[in-house]
């Protein structure tokens, strides 16, 4: 049985805290070695917490030799430096979604990653949901013909508080609610259809992080029908996530959550609904477990990860393409026209 | 909501400079889009809220939370705004000071406020009432402004009213000729600016409305616009509706016996039996019994479980009783005194508020967008 893996949690925030100090305790294969944090007593406090006794450090360069990989979970703007500072030092890295806040910092950790030849892996947790696997499986077999098109929602009124309150500064976010939400989205599409031919968002920021983000995305096809899709993301709004394709087959929808199911609406027989579902009779394992020992395992292999930092930096040139080809949204509703820069986003 | 839409309406106007305190970031979104700069304060650490409100001359306060913020938290936010010599502070307060249902002389605010439980929430906020008054009186001018619910953009109570619509779990009392007292947002923030100035040592507390004779018929003919293929709102009747209401908030009294077959009941052994030697003693137990014969065991658990509860299906068991039932409330609240005291005029008409609210709904959740013919599928 090989050694225990042992990584170094940076970041003792929120997602540690809820998501990957969780999964690398319940890992066979990972030994939780340091948590890092420039507010160490947090950091402590995280371990106490969860009755563990790792190293703890200010910085990551305290604990380089004695670690085999990293999961970088720190506000945005500061992974290319943490990065760049692990990979330098030869330590693998699993950075959180996005994997930077600029396309330029992106690269700079990707170029770095392959300089060293050490794996860069990307937070999108959710491509480990089963049924990101099988929907990715099912449009590759054009089980349901032909995607004419698509359409992709997520609001919710506020919530994820980070505990360094980064979010509140656009800078450090690299955007908004599109970053903040619509990041897990535009990183699968990116997986299900390859890279758009045309983008345009439509947003309510008036100089800080957008709070509703509204992206139109079409793919040209050699018979010159393209396929047109839509995402909407909100912070101020409740709106149940999913997503939902019009094919040949009918109406197919996904909700977005981890037990949900591909459902297909026939478009002979609308009124019912077919439940698309893998064979596998397991419960669904932690999508946040599975990220972290497919990293364990790239590394020790020596190959890519699920999702990799090259993949991850199509979302951020696509991330900066979108904010490149914005729109405002007007959000005064007394005798205003602001509903016509919203039906026409 | 009211927080944000002031911040936004004071934007706008340069003699005010607006700082917005907010508690964390996740509720910050529609202030930050702005690019405003704001502080972050806990109600409950008075140097947090020192240094969040330095420089500013008045505070108005939008906040909420658990009890021990509204009170504590409160306590903590006028101790603060006394010490540092403010010279306004406005309260936002509510209707439901007044009881629930309310008196019927609370048309006007000279109403007395009976006594509810503190757990209440009408409790709560004459509590807070309270505690503004006593700040005013030792010195530092007060304002108490009593809202009812609030509509227009973003509002909270129409978001409710269409989700119940959309289930089909609003029910409409004597076809909707109940009184409907309502707010839009941006009339209150309209009354918060008017009362800047209207701060007095007696903090007097003022009602908010849009002054109008508006229904709950009109309320829900103005939403169900938005709520394509739900169900026709069930009509109920007024006694049905106080039943509801009554078994909405039951009334738990001590009862030793009682206690004493839940604490023996079986879903308070299941939890016992986490525990190793509890699970051994319960063991022991349940042997004992079985071992006096069946017929002994089904007479101790009827004893103890009692007998088995089957509900009716009626329909009106799937009533939203908390957004049906203010339908009992049954009186008009009037401005007048916030007309005559600080000059309010509510800028915005019902029929305005609601044509703002219907733009915002259909934006917000993409009814009136060309993807609308897929987002369907996934509203229930």
């Amino acid at each position: 049985m090989p050694q225990e893996f042992r990584l170094a949690l940076v970041g003792a925030g929120l997602v540690t805290a809820g998501s990957h100090l969780p999964a690398a305790l319940a890992s066979t294969r990972v030994r939780i070695e340091a948590i890092v944090d420039p507010a160490v007593e947090r950091a402590g406090a995280l371990a106490r917490k969860f009755g563990i006794k790792p190293e703890i450090a200010p910085d990551v360069a305290a604990v380089a030799n004695r670690i085999d990989g990293a999961v970088i979970a720190t506000p945005n703007h500061t992974h290319k430096e943490i990065a760049l500072r692990c990979l330098d030092a030869g330590i693998p890295v699993l950075v959180e979604k996005p994997l930077a806040n600029s396309h330029a910092d992106g690269l700079a950790i990707v170029n770095a990653g392959e300089r060293a030849a050490k794996v860069v892996a990307v937070g999108y947790c959710l491509r480990f949901w089963r049924s990101t696997t099988l929907l990715k499986h099912l449009l590759d077999e054009a089980y349901f013909g032909r995607v004419r098109r698509f359409y992709h929602q997520f609001g919710t009124v506020g919530g994820w508080v980070p505990l360094s309150g980064y979010i509140l500064n656009r800078q450090s976010v690299g955007g908004g609610v599109l970053v903040v939400t619509g990041t897990h989205f535009l990183d699968r599409m990116l997986h299900f259809w390859g890279y758009p031919d045309g983008v345009h968002l439509a947003d309510d920021s008036t100089g800080g992080p957008e709070a509703n983000a509204i992206a139109s995305f079409r793919y040209d096809r050699d018979d010159g029908d393209a396929m047109e899709g839509k995402a909407r993301y909100s912070k101020t709004t409740a709106l149940p996530g999913g997503l939902v394709l019009e094919t040949d087959a009918g109406i197919v929808t996904l909700g977005e959550t981890s037990d949900s199911e591909i459902i297909l609406r026939p478009r002979m027989h609308p009124e019912l609904c077919e439940v698309i579902r893998g064979r596998s009779g397991q419960p669904p394992k932690d999508v946040f477990l599975l990220q972290l020992e497919d990293f364990v395992d790239a590394c020790r292999e020596g190959r890519a990860p699920r999702v990799t930092g090259r993949e991850a930096l199509e979302s951020l040139r696509l991330m900066a393409e979108l904010y490149g080809n914005r729109v405002q949204l007007i959000d005064r509703w007394y005798g205003q026209k602001a509903e016509v820069t919203w039906a026409s986003a | 909501m009211v927080g944000a839409a002031l911040v936004e309406d004071v934007l706008d106007d340069h003699e005010i400079e607006v700082v917005p305190v907010i508690h964390t970031s996740g509720n910050a979104w529609r202030l930050i889009r702005s690019g405003v700069e704001v502080r972050i304060a806990d109600l409950l650490d008075k140097e947090s809220i020192a240094a969040a409100l330095r420089g500013c001359t008045h505070v108005v306060n939008c906040s909420r939370g658990d009890t021990k913020v509204m009170l504590s938290g409160l306590r903590n936010l006028l101790a603060v705004a006394s010490n540092i010599g403010v010279r306004g502070f406005i309260h936002l307060s509510s209707v439901m000071v007044y009881g629930d249902p309310p008196g019927p002389d609370s048309a006007s605010e000279t109403a007395a406020t009976p006594r509810q439980p503190i757990a209440s929430y009408g409790g709560l906020k004459l509590h807070q009432d309270l505690m503004v008054k006593g700040a005013a009186r030792a010195g530092m001018p007060g304002l108490i402004l009593c809202p009812p619910n609030i509509s227009g953009p973003y509002s909270y109570f129409l978001n409710a009213i269409i989700s119940s619509l959309q289930t089909g779990s609003f029910a409409l009392l004597e076809e909707g000729s109940a009184v409907c007292n309502l707010v839009d947002v941006n009339n209150l923030v309209q009354a918060i600016l008017k009362g800047l100035d209207g701060c007095t040592r007696e903090a007097p507390r003022l009602f908010v409305t849009d002054d109008e004779d508006t229904t709950w018929k009109q309320v829900i003919d103005a939403l169900l616009p938005l709520c394509p293929g739900a169900p026709e709102p069930m009509s109920i009747e007024r006694g049905d509706l106080v039943k509801l209401r009554e078994g909405f908030s039951p009334r738990h009294r001590i009862n030793l016996l009682g206690s004493m077959k839940h604490l023996v009941s079986s879903d308070v052994r299941a939890a016992l039996r986490k525990d190793p030697l509890l699970a051994r003693i319960d063991g022991a137990l349940r042997g004992a019994v079985a071992s006096l014969g069946a017929a002994f065991e089904d007479k101790m658990r009827l004893a103890v479980e009692g007998p088995i509860h089957i509900a009716r299906a009626e329909p009106m068991r799937s009533v939203n009783v908390q957004l049906s039932g203010p339908q009992l409330r049954g009186v008009r609240h009037s401005c007048t005194q916030a007309k005559a005291l600080i000059g309010y005029k509510p800028r915005y008409s019902f029929a305005n508020s609601m044509e703002a609210y219907r733009a915002w709904f259909r934006s917000h959740v993409g009814q009136n967008s060309s993807s609308w013919a897929l987002a369907r599928y996934l509203w229930p």
